[in-house]
This record gives structure tokens, sequence and C-alpha cells, in this order.
């Protein structure tokens, strides 16, 4: 389109050109004229130092970003939760589902720290939660969508209200266990794991609410209910009432009768918010 | 069912302001939360109560300046978008 010996001296627009051919072909004609711009802009000294500032400008801060994420997500930590593979997403799912038969609930420990996801069942993992979290999103737009109540800025709002929520849970338990005294080695990250576990049993019931309607939706919610309520007092039990139930003792004592009535409480409101969270979805 | 984030938010600041007002000498001596009386020797559990005033001190002695930009964002913030 424009004459390529222009190219050569200006080289503002020889840099908007290259950049512009760079780009997904807008089908102006730019791919046929690509190769001769991006053959002047690389060969003209001034923007390749450009390019080459631009660059290390880049790889500096990429370097700041390295260094100082650390501070704000604890990325190593994270990586743990997510060292998991199918076989163990499998049993977990099974095991929220039907949690009656299991038998061993302790977290295997190597050296000081909880095994990886990947080999012990019971180590709680950040997959399953982020995974079902968006699949309830999803099926929440699909739910209103059967009803024709569905409008894009509804999903936002589904999200940002489950996230709400998570919030408030967790930090209503930390509140409690700070308040109870409670020394346990129960980090925020697995209190996220442990009451993101419960949308799982969310999309089941608006899926079989969706096929079979409310029937199905109140069987399936009701199961799903009493599974997490066994499942969340198991796991928790472990984690709050570390030294009592360790020794399979039934606890007594009114410090351990608070902590056992925290366990329940929190296990308690995991069906309260399943139903609050999905009721309005299924009609 | 509108309970976003912000809304979140909102609530978590007016609480931290809640907790922020109530004066030592003048309101929580005389319910007997103040945080002289509380202290109940080197025993192994704190108890609520203590864990609470605790908690109160704590909250209100961080929070104090980074309340007094939050609250001014805020309030410019509502002025200008209600």
């Amino acid at each position: 389109m424009a004459d390529p010996h222009q190219l050569f001296d200006d080289t503002s627009s020889a840099q908007s050109r290259g950049y512009r051919a760079q780009q997904a072909a807008s089908g102006l004609g730019y791919p046929a004229t690509s190769t001769l711009p991006q053959a002047a802009f690389l060969a003209d000294p001034v923007s390749n130092m450009a390019m080459a500032y631009g660059s290390s400008l880049a790889a500096q801060g990429k370097e700041l970003v390295d260094k100082n994420i650390d501070r704000f997500i604890p990325v190593t930590k994270l990586k743990y939760y997510f060292a998991v593979d199918t076989v163990y997403v499998g049993k977990k799912l099974g095991l929220l589902v039907f949690p009656y038969l299991h038998q061993d609930w302790e977290v295997q420990y190597q050296q000081d720290t909880p095994v990886a996801p990947r080999f012990d069942v019971n180590a709680p993992d950040l997959y399953i939660p982020a995974m079902a979290f968006i699949t309830y999103i999803l099926v929440a737009g699909l739910a209103l969508g059967t009803q024709d109540r569905f409008s894009p800025d509804l999903l936002g709002l589904q999200a940002s209200s489950a996230l709400a929520w998570l919030a408030l849970e967790v930090v209503a338990i930390l509140l409690s266990l700070y308040l109870v005294t409670v020394n346990t080695d129960l980090t925020t990250i697995d209190l996220v794991a442990f009451l993101g576990y419960k949308y799982v049993g969310m999309i089941g019931g608006v899926l079989m609410g969706l096929l079979f309607g409310k029937m199905g939706y109140y069987l399936v919610l009701g199961w799903c209910c009493v599974s997490i309520f066994v499942f969340m007092i198991r796991t928790l039990r472990l984690k709050i009432l570390a030294q009592a139930a360790a020794e399979g003792v039934p606890v007594r004592g009114a410090r351990n009768q608070l902590r056992m009535y925290l366990t329940m409480a929190v296990a308690a409101a995991q069906p309260l918010l399943m139903y609050w969270l999905t009721f309005h979805l299924v009609r | 069912m509108a309970f976003t984030l912000y809304s979140l938010l909102q609530a978590a600041l007016l609480c931290v302001n809640a907790i922020a007002v109530l004066h030592e000498e003048r309101f929580l001596k005389n319910i007997g939360w103040g945080t002289d009386q509380g202290i109940g020797g080197f025993g192994e559990e704190p108890g609520i109560k203590s864990q609470l005033m605790n908690l109160i001190r704590s909250v209100r002695t961080v929070m104090r300046v980074p309340l007094i930009i939050v609250n001014s964002v805020a309030i410019v913030l509502l002025l200008l978008f209600g």
C-alpha cells in the first residue's frame, strides 16, 4: 500500500506498520506487504536498538514479577495443592459422594511435611474445588438458560456471590478457630480446599434437577448434603480435635466439647449453603 | 441474592469501623472488657472472653491508620458515584 522507501526513513511508521503486520491478518492486504516492512524494520539500526531495549525491559519486568510474586501469592505452597492425578481425583470424588466405608482418614506425613495429594487420598487439594467452582458457574448458566432467565451479567453475579459466601465462611471459621484457641495445623488454603468440596454436591444436585425436576434435585442434594456433612466431620475431627481423636477416645471436657461443637457447626453450615446457593436455580 | 464481593467489602469495612469506635476508657472498662482486667494469669487456655478482648485491642491498634485511608476513599467514592 505505502511506498517502501518511505518506511526506511520514518521509523515510527515502520514500527507501527511492523506491529500491525504481526497482528492477526485483518484481510486488508497487510499480509502481502508484511514481509517488506518487517525486513525494513529489522534492518534499521535505530529500530534494532529500540527492539533490544524493549526486550530488556520486558525481561526486567518478568524478573521483578518473579521475585515479588512469592510475597503475595505463595506459589510453592499452591503447587502442592495441584499435584494431583486422575486416580486421586476419581477416588476423592467417590469419597465426597460416599464417605461411609472409608476407614482411615489420617493424612500421611513424610518427614514433617504432608504427602502430596497424588499419594494420599486424604490430603486436601485445590484442583477439585477450583474445577467444581467453575463447573458450578457454568451449570448455573445452563440452568438459568433453560428457564429463559439467562443474561451474561447473571453469570458474573453468580460467580461473585459464591466467592463472597466462600470468603465469608473462611473468615468466620478462622475467627472462631482463633477464639477457641485451637492449636491446629489447618492452614487457610487447607480450609479453602475443604470448603470448596461442597460445589461437587451442588453441581450434582442442579444437574439432576435439570434432568428430573424438583424431585431429582431434592433427592440428590439431600444425599450429597449428608455425605458432605459426614465427610467434613470425619476430616475436621482429625484436624481440630487432634489429640483426642488420634487416640480414638470420645471427647470429654469443656474445651473438647467446644471444639466438637465448632466442628459440627462448620459441617452443618455446608448443607445449608449448598441449598442456599442452588435452590433458586431449579424451578 | 445479590450478595456480591463488593457488598462483602462494604460489610467488612463497617464491621471494622464498629470495632474501632469502641473506646477503651469510656466504654470497655465499664462493661468489664478493658484490657487490663482480662489477663487471668499464665494458665494454658486464655478463654474466649480474653481472646475477644485481645482481638478488639489488636484490631484497634493495627487498623487505626489504614481505616482513615480506606474510609476517606470510601467517602469520596460514595459521594462521586452514589
